[in-house]
């Protein structure tokens, strides 16, 4: 029992969360209305992790003052072509150009889209040290070493105002954190949950943006 | 349209570079001519599929005939390229003639996919997610673009199919 206060101790300690937020014009949605968080997957090196924006999702639209979100591949498939990552609206003004297009209004019509939210980052890992080997042999086997590495997790979420077709602010979120894992005959995986602590952080943060808080 | 034998029949082979014999094939034929029999009926009225220029008279409301090819096809792996995706790159060369044969429009258009970043993806599962993303990529740029090319543009006006 002791040891698994101290590990949580130590797991709750190895990962810091900043959260900025720039907020341009007031927000509120009304029950009915829904928002759709999409990742941006336009950059040749990196693409926001679908995992990542389903997370974000999930915590948007749970808990205390949730708000109803329309899930990313859905929303893509029936809005297809025009939110692929070679079609979809950089900017305020292609959204503007879009909702010039009948099917498109139609469609994000019929969705109850109040607001869109860009997420655009990725989590990485780096300084990466250590080793661990493994051996098993007729009397037994185990592990021995030790390694060690940091996650950094960076992303922004830009939110998009479907009324007024402009930009109503950004939350950004970066997140780091150090993953221990020494080995002693097993594993013993202390791992800073860096992707998952971006998550909470962002997804309520920007609960509370789009709410007017 | 007319599907050639070449598209129809489209595989893709990775050859290991060690033995030299074949790693993967990439058969990709049936998922073009899906991807095509889905995506032309969006962009123009009717479609109807031909054998053969040839068999283009036996149709007097024809206004064009389209032929896509594919000039290059390039599958990055894992275990090559070092990354946790799959990647696949397409180069199509799109033509559209009127139904006696004469040139309209002859242009290229590129496919790109990747597949979600995963450490411990299967060979199948990867090359289709990158697949998957790169016929995805195509439709979207060929129904959204194919009026922008300037001599589609301009054969589009002379039938008096775009407005003012």
């Amino acid at each position: 029992m002791l040891l698994a206060v101290s590990a949580a101790i130590i797991l709750s300690s190895c990962t810091t969360t900043e959260i900025d937020e720039f907020r341009q014009s007031a927000t509120t949605i009304n029950q009915d209305e829904s928002i759709v968080i999409l990742g941006r997957r336009q950059n040749n090196n990196y693409e926001t992790e679908e995992s990542f924006v389903g997370c974000v999702a999930d915590v948007v639209s749970s808990g205390q003052n949730s708000i109803s979100v329309i899930d990313e591949r859905e929303f893509l498939d029936a809005m297809f072509p025009f939110f692929e990552p070679r079609t979809a609206p950089m900017r305020t003004g292609h959204l503007e150009q879009l909702m010039a297009v009948d099917v498109a209004a139609e469609k994000m019509e019929e969705f109850g889209i109040e607001y869109i939210v860009w997420l655009d980052g990725i989590t990485e890992r780096s300084d990466q040290s250590g080793s661990i080997s493994c051996t098993i042999g007729p009397g037994g086997g185990g592990c021995f070493g030790f390694g060690t590495w940091t996650d950094d997790s960076i992303y922004e979420a830009e939110i998009w105002d479907m009324d007024t077709l402009s930009s109503v602010g950004s939350i950004s979120t970066e997140a780091n954190g150090q993953s221990y894992m020494p080995a002693v005959v097993v594993p013993i995986p202390l791992i800073a949950r860096v992707e998952a602590n971006a998550c909470s952080g962002l997804g309520n943060q920007l609960k509370q943006f789009i709410n007017g808080s | 349209m007319i599907y050639d034998d070449g598209f129809s029949n489209h595989s893709f082979i990775e050859i290991n570079d060690t033995t030299g014999d074949d790693q993967y094939i990439i058969n990709s034929g049936a998922s073009q001519i899906a991807l095509f029999n889905t995506m032309l009926p969006a962009v123009f009225e009717e479609v109807v599929q031909l054998d053969s220029l040839e068999s283009a008279s036996n149709y007097s409301e024809l206004d064009a005939v389209f032929f896509p090819a594919i000039e290059e096809f390039q599958v990055g792996l894992p275990q090559k390229t070092r990354l946790n995706v799959y990647e696949i790159w397409v180069k199509y060369n799109m033509r559209l003639a009127r139904a006696n044969g004469d040139y309209i429009a002859d242009w290229v258009m590129t496919a790109y996919g990747k597949s979600p970043e995963e450490t411990f993806q299967s060979v199948d599962a990867g090359v289709n997610d990158a697949a998957n993303v790169a016929l995805r990529d195509l439709a979207a740029s060929f129904t959204l673009g194919l009026s922008n090319i300037p001599e589609v543009n301009e054969w589009l006006r002379s039938e008096n199919v775009l407005g003012e």
